[in-house]
């Protein structure tokens, strides 16, 4: 009894540290990262380990940006391109945002069908189900509470670290293949210079800089409490590229090794557990994609319905009826319902499906990022907490490399592609 | 006289024409002039290939199909600042403000004017601003269909206009405030709850702008509503002569609460602001911080003196005024106040009459001092299986006692 008393008091010490920097880095490690990084590592093996480091020096640069902007300013991120940039803007980025955010939303009903296809339930039940459960989580108001549940679960992805340690992958190979600079003729292949916009895409996605800046807003921190929520964020991201790198890794001494090169499903990704868990790696597996999946899929739906409903002017959130925001609880139903009913099509290949929507978060990211940078210049809007010279040179590269990726990647699949 | 309507959208890059006929520039800005008239348009700001010039209403001798000026180019003042303006396209548009009517903070699409001819002059009123659909589809689609087309759909879409008189704008800077005569006159009128829910909707610099422009009653009242967390933020915001002022004004226990949240620095320095009055009643009030023992404990409880049977106990409890729960266990202190021991209400039940009450008192005796936190004196009921716990001060007099009751409202707030 006094053990488990100690051990209720340190869980509640940990959730009173939390901060939305580490919960935004936790949701960032949804459907769409499980399955693009799986993928990454049963395809291309170490080739792709180089991107973890740029990534996360990126990520933590472009999530510290958003948190500043948000104690500084108390505002989120689409309040500010709306007074800054005028309606027409606005609604353009509000409609790519509403887009691609529809994409990841579908892919985190491509995790839940995904994970409880393992236990052989059809997604032609779990999906309507679950659906419903995230809409009621929100339009009764318990999403505090359930966040807690989800959060403790995501401890699971710690397992991809042991079974990234039990697969015994070649260590010094892959530690070689993170500080090993990538070989440009690589690039040329279409199908490699994909899977880099989607996990550049996946890790740093647009959505999560309007949820985070919308959290910071949300929890009142202010220009004196920053320094807590930097560091909240710096952990985070780090977190979350560790369980990234790991996943990769499982995979690349799992699959990629046996020549099991494309993941069709969620029993195909399942597979990087087994030298951890053996016959219960399914369980491992599926119970935790279906906690990641959930979990994000009741975040996604809500945070893109705020973003745009602030950005366009229409009464928001969840604490109103649905007769005063009814732009607000539409929208949410909506994307919820559409991105359910996606998922039903008969034979759509998930993964893939799940992939792409990650690459679409990779090709919009330099777009948010333009206005992240533009506005965090502003010293009439930031005053002395404008950028410094490092995280400008950081933000802007990585906007320019993901444009020229992106370029490269239209360019090859219009030219049919170098192979 | 005639009137008709126009859209601050519509006005904004129309080509502006001097008296010679020919085309000068566009219209960059339509600015107020507060001091002078909060409703007529004052000038526009009209951008020529030599900069950004004023150009007076006055000077302007129609509107439609292109702004004819009556006078040259070179009579139009190039605009160096725009003090004493409000610039409807940069202050307002896709602003927040507050509707006072509708009691919320909206964002607004457009703003519409009343266009009227006096002495074959156009005048432009501002009639109010569109929050709706109408203004945003209008500036989505200006440039993009053909005019008359758009004036037609716009013709169907439903307006959602809050009328001028019900706008009141949110400006940070405490010089412009002055300059362009922004108060909160209308807002100030609003319950206090309705406020306090106006200025949870804000950002911190506006809210903090909206805090220094209300009368202090108002400011008190709304404070007392809003959430602690927003209070503190706004109370920290506040320079420590406006703080004291506001709370000097709202309840003691309400001004003891928020001044517990603060740093004891900063509590410090508003305390010595304040008239000499209230400050002693809040003082007092702080003294028994909120989360210690001191603050939890009643002071209704029955204590007796050493030598008392249960007889004496009985017959206090006849005479006891304060509440059942209170009379649990019964207090034995000596003469000079020091606690000695607590006997629980059974024990006195199930003893002979005139049992001396020291016999029967419970060992250990468990108390806790005044300055305990709240979770140290949880854990003594949960540890020990309390109904009471007696609070003692340095020198061990008792001071007061905690019952469950307090335990529970302390923990609920933690929940």
């Amino acid at each position: 009894m006094r053990f488990l008393r100690r051990w209720k008091i340190q869980i509640l010490v940990f959730f009173a540290v939390v901060g939305p920097g580490f919960i935004t880095a936790n949701v960032d490690n949804d459907a769409g990262g499980i399955f693009t990084y799986s993928a990454a590592g049963a395809q291309f093996g170490h080739t792709l380990l180089w991107t973890m480091i740029p990534i996360t020096v990126a990520l933590i640069v472009v999530q510290e940006m958003c948190a500043r902007m948000g104690a500084v300013t108390g505002k989120g991120l689409s309040d500010l391109i709306r007074e800054e940039f005028g309606l027409r803007i606005t609604f353009l980025m509000m409609l790519g945002i509403l887009i691609t955010n529809f994409g990841n939303i579908i892919a985190e009903f491509a995790g839940i069908a995904g994970s409880m296809e393992l236990f052989g339930i059809s997604k032609y039940y779990s999906v309507p189900v679950c659906a419903v459960i995230v809409w009621l989580i929100v339009v009764k108001g318990q999403y505090k509470s359930v966040e807690k549940v989800f959060l403790a679960a995501s401890f699971f992805y710690i397992t991809y670290i042991f079974a990234g340690v039990l697969a015994k992958p070649a260590w010094i190979e892959a530690l070689m293949a993170t500080v090993k600079p990538p070989q440009l003729a690589a690039f040329k292949q279409d199908s490699y210079l994909y899977m880099v916009i989607g996990v550049v895409g996946t890790t740093i996605a647009p959505w999560m800089q309007f949820y985070l800046q919308s959290s910071i807003v949300e929890k009142g921190v202010t220009r004196r409490q920053y320094k807590t929520s930097q560091w909240d964020v710096i952990v985070g991201c780090i977190f979350t590229d560790v369980v990234a790198w790991f996943i990769i890794v499982a995979c690349a001494a799992t699959l990629f090794v046996h020549g099991h090169h494309e993941i069709r499903d969620a029993a195909d990704a399942a597979q990087a557990l087994r030298p951890l868990a053996g016959d219960y790696a399914y369980i491992l597996f599926s119970l935790g994609l279906f906690n990641a999946s959930l979990f994000a899929a009741s975040i996604l739906p809500l945070s893109t319905a705020y973003t745009v409903c602030e950005g366009l002017g229409f009464e928001s959130g969840v604490g109103k009826k649905f007769s005063e925001a009814p732009a607000f609880y539409w929208l949410y139903t909506i994307l919820i319902a559409a991105g359910a009913i996606v998922i039903l099509i008969p034979g759509l290949p998930l993964v893939k499906i799940t992939v792409l929507s990650q690459v679409v978060n990779g090709a919009v990211l330099p777009f948010v990022l333009i206005f992240m940078l533009l506005l965090i210049n502003k010293k009439e809007l930031m005053g002395e907490f404008v950028n410094k010279p490092v995280f400008n040179v950081i933000a802007w590269s990585t906007t320019v490399i993901m444009i020229v990726l992106t370029l490269l990647l239209v360019y090859g699949t219009v030219h049919g592609g170098a192979g | 006289m005639t009137m008709s309507t126009l859209a601050l959208s519509e006005l904004l890059g129309s080509t502006v024409y001097d008296s010679s006929g020919t085309a000068k520039g566009r219209v960059h800005e339509v600015a107020l002039a507060p001091q002078e008239d909060r409703c007529k348009i004052a000038v526009l700001i009209v951008k020529t290939s030599t900069g950004n010039r004023l150009l007076p209403i006055g000077a302007v001798s129609t509107i439609n199909g292109g702004v004819r000026a009556s006078s040259a180019l070179g009579d139009w003042v190039l605009a160096d600042g725009a003090e004493g303006l409000l610039l409807l396209s940069r202050d307002l548009l896709d602003q927040q403000v507050i509707d006072v009517h509708g009691r919320k903070v909206v964002r607004v699409n457009d703003v519409d004017f009343l266009q009227e001819t006096a002495l074959g002059r156009p005048l432009l009123k501002v009639g109010g601003v569109d929050v709706g659909a109408r203004g945003a589809i209008r500036r989505l689609l200006k440039g993009v269909v053909p005019a008359s087309a758009l004036r037609a759909l716009l013709q169907r879409v439903p307006p959602r206009e809050i009328p001028w008189d019900f706008v009141d704008l949110i400006e940070t800077d405490p010089a412009r405030r002055v300059k362009l005569k922004i108060s909160h006159e209308r807002l100030a009128k609003l319950h206090p709850a309705d406020i306090a829910d106006i200025i949870e909707d804000l950002a911190p610099d506006e809210r903090e702008a909206v805090f220094e422009t209300l009368d202090e009653g108002v400011a008190a009242d709304a404070m007392e509503e809003l959430e602690p967390k927003v209070q503190k933020a706004v109370v920290e915001s506040l320079d420590n002569d406006r703080a004291a002022d506001i709370v000097e004004e709202m309840e003691p226990d309400a001004a003891a609460d928020l001044l517990a949240d603060l740093d004891e620095d900063r509590t410090a320095e508003i305390l010595v602001q304040m008239q000499p009055e209230e400050r002693q009643e809040v003082t007092e009030l702080l003294e028994f911080r909120e989360n210690t023992a001191a603050g939890r404990m009643t002071t209704e409880y029955i204590a007796l003196p050493v030598t008392s049977t249960t007889n004496d106990a009985i017959d206090a409890m006849r005479t006891f005024e304060g509440r059942m729960e209170n009379m649990s266990t019964i207090f034995l202190i000596d003469s000079k106040g020091t606690l000695v021991g607590a006997v629980p209400l059974a024990k006195i039940v199930l003893a002979p009459l005139a049992t001396p009450m020291l016999g029967l008192a419970q060992e250990p005796l468990i108390s806790s001092h005044e300055d305990a936190k709240d979770k140290e004196f949880a854990e003594l009921f949960d540890k020990y299986n309390l109904l009471t716990l007696p609070v003692i001060d340095h020198g061990n007099r008792l001071k007061g006692v905690i019952t469950p009751d307090d335990v529970i409202n302390m923990l609920r707030g933690k929940l």
